[in-house]
Parts: structure tokens; sequence; C-alpha cells
């Protein structure tokens, strides 16, 4: 059985620099980590590879300093990464990225049974690259799935909905994006990314690897556009109140009589 | 010739109608967007017994509706919704297209989104008009909500977003409002690569987050599960309900569903009082509607008091036993 | 000007023709004393029930009965009017439905259904059952904007 895994590297949010130009995020010289929803994705896999046997290719569209997130996922388990990296991809939104990661995943051979994406990344937070790439791949989708076993050529999911959750059968091929909530710590063995480092297999492939032209990706490819960047302005800034316990609780009780909270019970009639 | 659909189109997710708000909000927001560019607001509403949120919908605010009904339609499925309304947009070219950030609008909309092969935004939270360029502006937190992003559609028609419930403020019920109705063709795909085996409501006591006046919220600050359980207490004294970061989900002091933020709950209660939180805007994103916040936390510098009403600077721990006695004296 | 091309429909109560849904709408000339009409009126926010009026004929344009506001009115075809749970059904001498309406009450609004096999003077079928529902063969109806009243 094959398993892609999407995964996104992101900057640690706390290390923010801005690309004035093209409005986006400068990546390089900066912390990252593997978003933190992929490691469901990740780890979803894993445990497939461990009851299955499977191989899984760990996929990323970034910067070349993506690969060290490849890496960290083959320390982990992946079997093989991919990165998708190219002057041309920058500045992409969902749209161009699904574009790119899906001409990658149809070049697979063999075609992947599975298809995993975290249900969205802490930095574009959109949740889109799944379902666009299944669009693109002429796939199903399953999102939201808390976990998911095989049957046959089906996979039986249970999907989180809208106050339910459902247990869903689909055809594979199929994509999924796997819910937040699991373990999000993923045990690597000591030692085991410095082996990824050394030996295992990660292709680059660019724009004329996978035959895009410059128009289909990155700015050029992205039907968005950001035009502004900034912190959200402080909608309030009120009192503050320092000092021993009993004033902090005095100054609370004060604002929660002010609000009528803790006035006699009304007749809500 | 009768009256063209208005070009604002939203599309109705009428589950849980009583609860699920996010569509009569968005409404309520549309109807000032059409405003702005000479149009009116035209909800689509797609199942088999569609005929009162119809009419609801019409109630709070719309122009029209547009309406699909068939057996086939009952369930929300996404590749059948998606080819059904993929159809309509190309026979209507409506200029913007919303919905709620529901679980199925967030699985929904980006792949509509991208067999239009146009923009989307997710989780807006907030949308407006461009003066000049008439362009919708869609405002979206980035980086984990650190920064927000306003992002434009130029080119691509329609003009895509996703909202996040209780961003938005919906129009109250007039039972003297009419709207037009309209009854496309409509094209039926049914999805035979995925079916649906069961479904298991999850609802594990009546919580009832986006309802309550007023809300408590615990984050990693507390401590323990101890500690979050002397939170339930206050939420309880002050007859409002408990919601928590993500840290404090993570380590089992409650459950998922109390999760606020973004990907989580938004709230908009008329009090909230935050403990043990720092601020992180992947949670704030969900609270900001709140009245009045109140923040309790060690640090004083931490970004919660920036959004908040009353910062209270002191550990969880020692406030919170002297402020339950004092409650329960009180109450 | 009472009527539109297009539909409308209002928050707070519907009726359901032809499988779609209107505010209101008008079959054949009310105001022509002599000949088939069916009028389903736009109803307030102040009130609950429909507001049908007509002038009914057999499939041989023999006149059936009138109704005026939901009730029986002139009546030489010896229909029997029965008052139903949310509505109510006329029949004919022989006992087949002529028409019947009823009402759904939904959280903050109504619907109601209209169904029947209706004839004009000439005896042309004006309105006959599609599933629980009913379909207009022949001409289209007009649609109110407005109450048209008077009945």
């Amino acid at each position: 059985m094959n398993i892609v895994v999407c995964i996104k590297q992101v900057p640690d949010v706390l290390s923010l620099r801005m690309d004035r130009e093209r409005m986006t995020i400068i990546r390089e010289g900066v912390e990252s980590v593997i978003n933190p929803l992929d490691y469901d994705a990740l780890y979803m896999a894993l445990e497939l590879k461990r009851k299955e046997g499977a191989r899984i290719t760990v996929m990323t569209m970034g910067p070349p300093q993506s690969e060290e997130a490849l890496r960290e996922a083959m320390g982990a388990g992946a079997d093989r990464g991919i990165l998708l990296t190219d002057p041309a991809f920058a500045g992409a939104d969902t749209l161009a990225t699904s574009h790119v990661l899906a001409s990658a995943i149809s070049r697979e051979r063999p075609f992947p049974d599975l298809i995993l994406c975290g249900v969205q990344t802490v930095d574009s937070d959109t949740g889109h690259v799944g379902p666009q790439v299944a669009e693109e791949l002429g796939l199903p989708q399953v999102c939201g799935v808390e976990h998911l076993h095989l049957e046959g050529g089906d996979l039986v999911a249970a999907a989180r909905g809208d106050g339910f959750v459902e247990t869903i059968r689909a055809r594979l091929p199929a994509v999924v994006t796997v819910a937040g909530g699991a373990p999000s710590m993923i045990p690597v063995p000591l030692g085991a990314v410095q082996d990824a480092f050394a030996g295992g297999e990660v292709i680059r492939l660019g724009l004329k690897e996978l035959s895009l032209a410059p128009e289909e990706v990155g700015l050029q490819g992205s039907a968005t556009r950001v035009v502004r960047l900034h912190p959200p302005k402080p909608a309030r800034q009120g009192e503050m109140v320092e000092g021993p316990s009993e004033t902090l609780v005095e100054a609370l009780i004060r604002k929660l009589e002010s609000l009528s909270i803790l006035d006699e019970e009304e007749d809500h009639g | 010739m009768g009256e063209q659909p208005g070009r604002v189109w939203v599309f109705g997710d009428y589950r849980n109608y009583f609860q699920n708000r996010v569509t009569l909000q968005l409404i309520g927001k549309a109807k000032e967007l059409a405003q702005e560019i000479g149009t009116g607001v035209t909800v689509l509403v797609v199942g088999e017994r569609v005929r009162q949120y119809a009419m609801e919908y019409v109630a709070h605010g719309a122009d029209a509706v547009m309406v699909a009904e068939h057996p086939d339609l009952s369930e929300y499925r996404v590749e059948t919704y998606t080819a059904l309304v993929a159809e309509w947009v190309e026979t209507y070219g409506p200029e913007i297209l919303l919905a709620g950030a529901t679980a199925f609008g967030r699985s929904f909309f980006p792949r509509l989104a991208k067999r239009l092969r146009t923009g989307l935004s997710a989780d807006c939270v907030d949308l407006h008009i461009d003066p000049e360029t008439k362009l919708l502006v869609q405002t979206t937190p980035a980086w984990g909500g650190e920064l927000l992003a306003e992002v434009i559609t130029p080119h691509h028609r329609p003009q895509m977003a996703t909202v996040h419930p209780g961003v938005f403020e919906e129009r109250p019920h007039d039972p003297e409002a009419t709207g037009g109705i309209f009854y496309p063709e409509v094209k039926i795909r049914k999805e035979e690569r995925i079916r649906v085996l069961r479904r298991r409501t999850r609802r594990s006591r009546k919580i009832r987050l986006e309802e309550a006046e007023v809300v408590v919220v615990g984050g990693r600050g507390l401590g323990s599960k101890a500690q979050f359980e002397m939170l339930e207490e206050l939420a309880e004294l002050l007859d409002g309900e408990v919601g928590a970061t993500r840290p404090a989900i993570r380590a089992g002091w409650t459950e998922e569903e109390r999760l606020l933020g973004q990907t989580g709950k938004s709230v908009r209660p008329k009090t909230l009082i935050s403990v043990g939180t720092s601020g992180a805007l992947q949670y704030t994103a969900g609270i900001l509607g709140a009245g009045t916040i109140i923040a309790i936390n060690r640090d004083p510098h931490a970004p919660i008091f920036k959004i908040s009403d009353l910062g209270v600077v002191g550990d969880a721990k020692s406030v919170l036993p002297i402020l339950l006695e004092e409650l329960r004296k009180r109450l | 000007m009472h009527f539109s091309e297009e539909s409308r429909i209002s928050a707070h109560h519907n009726y359901l023709v032809n499988g779609r849904m209107t505010q209101g709408f008008v079959l054949g000339e009310p105001d022509s004393g002599d000949r088939f009409f069916f009028l389903a009126d736009v109803v307030l926010p102040a009130e609950s029930t429909p507001r049908i009026s007509a002038r009914l004929y057999g499939p041989e344009g023999n006149l059936l009965c009138e109704v005026q506001w939901n009730r029986l009115g002139r009546n030489p075809g010896r229909c029997t009017y029965r008052s139903l749970e949310g509505g109510f059904r006329i029949l004919d001498e022989a006992g087949s439905v002529v028409l019947e309406v009823m009402t759904e009450k939904f959280p903050r609004g109504y619907l109601s259904g209209i169904s029947g096999r209706l004839f004009d003077e000439e005896g042309r079928l004006r309105l006959e059952p599609l599933g629980d529902n009913s379909r207009i063969p022949g001409e289209p109806p007009r649609f109110l904007t407005r109450p048209y009243g008077g009945f």
C-alpha cells in the first residue's frame, strides 16, 4: 500500500518577518517546525504502516529548507520524501499549491492509495489543500477523520461533522484530512533524524520536472492576493489590577457586580 | 423577464437550524456588502425538506432564495453539492459566494472553489467592500492568528469566503419580509465512491457555549485538572458555560467540544472570563465578539491583556479559591 | 400592480402549488362574476389561516360551488365541505375530492398545500393532482405581490 502525506513546514510564529513586496512571510533564517496538525496525519500513516505495511512518502512544497521537515518525518518512520521547490512556487495560495501537489502526486508510480493531510495549517490556516488536491485528482475526500481502517479496497473512517460523527466508507484511492486531537507527539528514536539525513531518499522536483508553466504556480497561479498584513488592532485596553489575591478578588467581584451577573435570579419569562 | 437573483450569494447551511446561526449571521453581513455593490442577497437552499428554511432566510434578510428540493439531496454530500452549486454559479455568475465555516463548509467550499478555479479565504473575521475597487476585502487570521491578512480576489469570480460562526450579527426575524424564489434546473450527481454507514450525534451533555451569556475559559496556566474543575465551579456559580483552549484539552482536562478559537467555536457572550490563557490568537479569534472580557494570568505581558476590559495579574491557583469562596457567600 | 412574473414568498405564510412556494396566486378571473377563478390570497402576519376563494366547475363546465375566504358559498353542485385538522376539503356530489387545502405549521411560519381537480366553465382542467400537491396544466397562475382583497 502506498500512502502520501502532505506536510507543511511552518515558521515558528514568534520569529516572523515580512516580505513587503510580495506580502508574504520570509521563511529563510527562521525557526521552522512541521505544522502541528500534520503530525496527526503522519501519525495516522505510521499506524497504517505498522498494521498493514505501507510505503509512506512525505511531500511538501516550500523553500529548500523545508527538506528538514521531510527528514524529521522520515526519522519518525516515513520511507521517502519529495520536496517540491522552485522560486516560481513562492507566494502561492491554495489554488496554486494544490495544483503543484496534485501534479507531483499524479506522477507517482504506483499511484498512491491514500493521501493524508492535516486539517489545517497554522500559517495560512485555510485547510483547503486536502479538498483541492482531491478535486484536481478527481478523488473522493473524507474530511475531519479521527481514525480509519482499511477493508478490501475501501477505507472506513470516523469523520467529524457538525455536532455528529459519521462512519464513512470510501473507495480508494481517496484523500483524507485528519482531525486534530490525536496524540501529537510521535516518538522519534534518538539518532533517527540523523539517519534520515544521511540515508533516505529525498527527491527534489521543480517547475521543469513537474512540466508546469510559471502561470500555473506561485503568485501568478493564485486567485487571491494578500494586500495587507498587520497585527490585529487591540480592541480593548482595559484596566489592569495587580497585588495580593484578596485585592484581585475584590476587583473581580466589583466587575461582576457591575455587569449584573451577581443579581438575584431574574424571571426570564 | 423576471427578476434576476441578487449577486451576493450565501450558502444556506440549515442543519441544527436553531443552534447553528452562521447562515443568518452571514445574510446580515451580505446585505451590507450587496448594498455597496448595488445588488441583493440570494441564499441557496438545497436539500429535501427545505421549505421552512427558505422562508426563514427571507425573514432574516434574504432578497431571494434559490431552491433545490429532491430526496437525493437529503444529505449534505460534498461531491453532489459541488456539482449542483457549480452549475448554478456558471449559469448565474454571482459576484460573491459566502458560507459559514462549519465542518461541512470547510470541506465543501474549497472543493467548489477549485472546481470553479477561483479564490477562497477561510474563516474570515471580517468582510468589506473596498470603496474604490469595489472588490470584496477578506480579512482572515494568518500565522496562527498572530497577524491578520487582508485578501482580495482581483480577477477570478465569484469571490468566495467562509466565515467563522459568531463573527457577524444576524438581523431579527421579520414576519413581514418577502423575497423572490427561484427553482433553477438541478443536476444531481451522486458520489458513488462514498457511503455513509451511520451517524452518531455527538453531544455529551447539552453544551450550549454559543448561547451562553457567561463563558468561563480555562487554559494551560491553570496547571492541573483540579484547577480546571474549580473553573467549572466558577461557571456554575455564574450560571455560565465552560470553554477551553487547545492545551487544556490536550492535557485531558475537558472535552474537545469546549474548544474555543479558530479550530473550535466562536462565542459572543455578554461576559467572558479567561483564566490561565496567554492569549494566542488561535484562541482569541474565537472570543473577540464577547461583550466584556476579564482575564486572569500570572504574566503581566500576556497578550490576553491587550484584549481584555479587566486584566487581573495573578496566579489562578491563589485567586480562584478566594474568588469561589466570596461568590459562594453571595449566591 | 398585484402581479409579478416571478414568484415571491413571504416570511410568514406561503402556498405550495406546482411543487413550488408562492405567497399568493390567481387562476382565472376573480372579478368576472360568472367565470372560473381560484384565488389563494396573500396572508398577512396578523393571520394564521390561508385565504382561499374560488368559483369551481365540473368537467362538463357545470357550476359546482363558490368558496369565499375558505367557506362554502353558493352550492348548486351539492358539494360537501369537510373541515379537517389544519385545513379543509370540498367533495363533489359523488364524493370525489374537488379541492383540499392543508396548512403545515413551522416554528415561525405556515405553508398551505393546495391539491385537487379544478375545471373551468368550459370544462378545461385548470388544476390537477401531482403527488400530494398539484399541477397547473393550463394557463399559468399570476403571482401576487400584495393581497388581492375583497373576497
